[in-house]
């Protein structure tokens, strides 16, 4: 993990430009690779293939039960595939490429902490901590004290618009700040990927597009990557490429073209 | 009819709602059992007349009261199991046009209806266990028989289980605000002040002086009446300073606190001192006894030497052996309503214990924080009141200690065991083993 402070606003800007054929593409910063997943007689992934350029934003969509989650889930380590490879290549260059796929639960827990950067639907934090600390204990579980973990943490509630707001309770916070929250959670680390799954699926239109401002921001605007899983078009157009799933292929995809679906054409 | 035909088609048993309906039965079935076998005991003590008869129902009835505590916090457990488990259903017969009145009557069928079922499983697990239990020695010989009650006043115990039930889940709707949009909870629990340990180092210190002064009073019936009202007003004492001195060490720990574990274990205690004093406050009080006890049953086997009489020395043996089943007795109300509320807690946060491990959280590091949050405070309250009893007392526990160190050992042993018996339990009860069975 590397130190990683909060500068949003200094970043460049993340407008949707989808990628030009004629630029040379960045490596990777996810390569999957004939990923396949069922539950019982229910195909979830079907042989999928799919690059993910570093820096930049990917927006799953698709109906329910295409997929989007599987993928989402083992794109990140969260599960595995029945076969297929997920490739990490770290664009810090810390580490060298990780067969996500290949690892075993504590090394994919160990990756998922250092590396990824997770926002959900809910925000999903510690009822009884503090917004402060929600965000601290995502590096105190990293081994970082907490006397160090506290002001990294605050830098990024403030960088996020929640200065101020601190020591306030989960409970006492609104919808949106909760999610700032999340994203700070998410972001403190130094992830390198952030993976949201309906990041704004709960939250009312305003805040919603306030919300994607601030994760693109945290995210894309300082380089790093952003996959999310979403049923909303209008959250989905701002970002890089979009993918559209159906019974677990990409049925659909506005940006680069899919190597697995390259090999299985 | 109404409320009976809604009560069961959002309560019936589904694949969602059966893990929490099954652990407030089983909290319901544990508190029945845990009281009748406690009351059986109690009253096994009429079957042998004599002289010392008073002296024993006395003893066995501060053992009945001691035992009332860590009852009612399990029943507490039960009762508040089943009133969050009613939390969406309630919100249901609400936006569908229910009155508030129709959402109480749901509750309280529902909250009847588990308890009941919890009662009726309570009386078979008693009658399976008193012949076990009746392998105890009391007065000379084991309890045996003397374990079994008559069918009438089972019945009246059990039946008084379910109307705690009952009772509690009235008084919890009286504290939710059920709207249909939801059920939130209407007050904040009142934060625990300095001036309780300003009453309780007063209470205390009166307490102390007046046992050290206990020779003065020359009438027999006052020194035992200062005695009791001294032993009573620092019971009394530690609970209104158990949920200030709670929130006082884990305010230290969370400010000394450097790992998750520490952090999160600091935090849930101070979400409510007053609720993590409730769960071991049997025990505050257990131990405070245990040191009176022990050091009583001490002094009186040194001092019954070799002229006492088989009566006295079996008195003397009995009032360790009632110590002992105390303690033993108020650890396993602890152990059940700890593994009850943390399995009501890990049911209740399933989608974010799902999440924190994604996020790379092990699920361990936030068992380990349940566990400390429930150990600190066990550990503190039953060191902390063994200590206060301890220096009420403390020519007689020294005196004690030098002439009888292995009773004192053995009640210090049996302590320990039950320390140890919470820690397993918790162990047993881990968020996987939980989310596994549910």
């Amino acid at each position: 993990m590397h130190e990683n402070t909060p500068h949003p606003h200094a970043s460049h800007p993340h407008s949707p430009h989808p990628h030009h054929p004629s630029t040379p593409r960045p490596a990777p910063v996810l390569a999957a690779r004939d990923l396949t997943r069922a539950f019982g007689s229910t195909i979830a992934l079907d042989r999928l293939g799919l690059d993910i350029e570093a820096g930049g934003s990917l927006a799953i969509m698709g109906p329910s039960g295409s997929g989007k989650s599987t993928l989402l889930h083992t794109l990140a380590g969260i599960e595995r595939p029945d076969s297929g490879s997920v490739l990490f290549q770290d664009p810090s260059g810390t580490t060298g490429p990780v067969e996500i796929a290949a690892l075993g639960e504590s090394a994919r827990s160990r990756l998922r902490r250092g590396s990824f950067g997770f926002v959900f639907q809910s925000g999903l934090l510690i009822p009884e901590l503090t917004a402060i600390e929600n965000v601290a204990m995502a590096l105190m579980i990293t081994g970082v004290p907490r006397s160090a973990a506290l002001p990294r943490a605050a830098e990024w509630l403030h960088a996020l618009g929640l200065a101020g707001m601190e020591e306030r309770r989960i409970g006492q916070l609104s919808g949106g700040q909760a999610q700032r929250v999340a994203i700070a959670r998410a972001q403190v680390t130094g992830a390198t990927v952030t993976f949201a799954d309906e990041p704004t699926g709960a939250l009312d239109s305003a805040t919603s597009s306030e919300v994607l401002d601030i994760l693109l921001e945290a995210t894309v605007g300082r380089g790093n990557t952003l996959v999310m899983v979403t049923h909303d078009p209008d959250v989905a157009s701002r970002c890089h490429r979009v993918i559209h799933l159906l019974d677990g292929r990409i049925q659909h995809d506005a940006g680069v073209p899919t190597p697995g679906a390259e090999a299985r054409s | 009819m109404k409320a009976f035909s809604l009560a069961w088609l959002l309560g019936r048993p589904t694949r969602g709602r059966l893990a929490p309906q099954l652990l407030t039965i089983t909290a319901y079935a544990l508190t029945t059992t845990l009281l009748l076998l406690v009351a059986a005991g109690g009253l096994s003590f009429r079957a042998v007349q004599d002289e010392l008869t008073g002296l024993y129902l006395i003893l066995a009835g501060t053992a009945v009261v001691l035992l009332v505590v860590p009852l009612a916090v399990l029943g507490g457990a039960a009762a508040r199991l089943s009133a969050r488990s009613h939390d969406e259903r309630l919100a249901t017969v609400r936006l569908l046009g229910g009155t508030p009145a129709l959402a109480g009557a749901v509750t309280v069928i529902d909250s009847a209806a588990l308890a009941l079922l919890g009662a009726a499983g309570g009386i078979v697990l008693y009658l399976v266990s008193a012949p076990l239990v009746g392998l105890v020695h009391f007065r000379g010989r084991a309890i045996g028989s003397g374990m079994f009650m008559a069918p009438g006043i089972v019945a009246a115990l059990a039946f008084a289980v379910v109307l705690i039930g009952i009772v509690s889940a009235v008084v919890g709707l009286r504290r939710l605000n059920v709207s249909p949009l939801g059920v939130r909870t209407r007050a904040v629990a009142p934060g625990a002040r300095w001036i309780r340990a300003l009453v309780a180092g007063i209470v205390v210190v009166v307490a102390f002086t007046a046992l050290q002064q206990l020779s003065a009073f020359r009438d027999l019936a006052v020194m035992i009446a200062v005695m009791l009202g001294a032993f009573a007003a620092v019971l009394a004492v530690l609970n209104v300073v158990g949920p200030w001195v709670v929130r006082l060490l884990a305010g230290r720990s969370l400010r000394k606190a450097e790992n998750p574990e520490r952090l999160l274990a600091a935090r849930m205690i101070l979400e409510s001192p007053q609720a993590a004093w409730r769960q071991v406050s049997g025990v505050a009080m257990t131990s405070f006894v245990a040191v009176f006890g022990g050091s009583g049953a001490a002094m009186m086997k040194a001092s019954a030497g070799g002229q006492a009489s088989p009566q006295d020395l079996a008195l003397v043996d009995d009032v360790l052996t009632g110590v002992l089943v105390t303690i033993l007795a108020s650890f396993l109300g602890v152990c059940c309503s700890a593994v009850i509320n943390q399995c009501a807690l890990t049911l209740d946060r399933r989608d974010l214990y799902t999440n924190l491990d994604r996020l790379g959280m092990d699920p361990a590091t936030m068992d380990r924080a349940r566990v400390r949050s429930v150990m600190a405070p066990l550990l503190w309250v039953s060191l902390g009141s063994a200590l206060v009893a301890g220096v009420l007392l403390l020519p007689l526990v020294g005196i004690a200690m030098i002439v009888s160190p292995m009773t004192i050992l053995v009640v210090a042993a049996t302590l320990a065991a039950g320390v140890l018996a919470v820690r397993g339990a918790l162990t047993v009860a881990g968020s996987r083993t939980v989310l596994r069975a549910a």
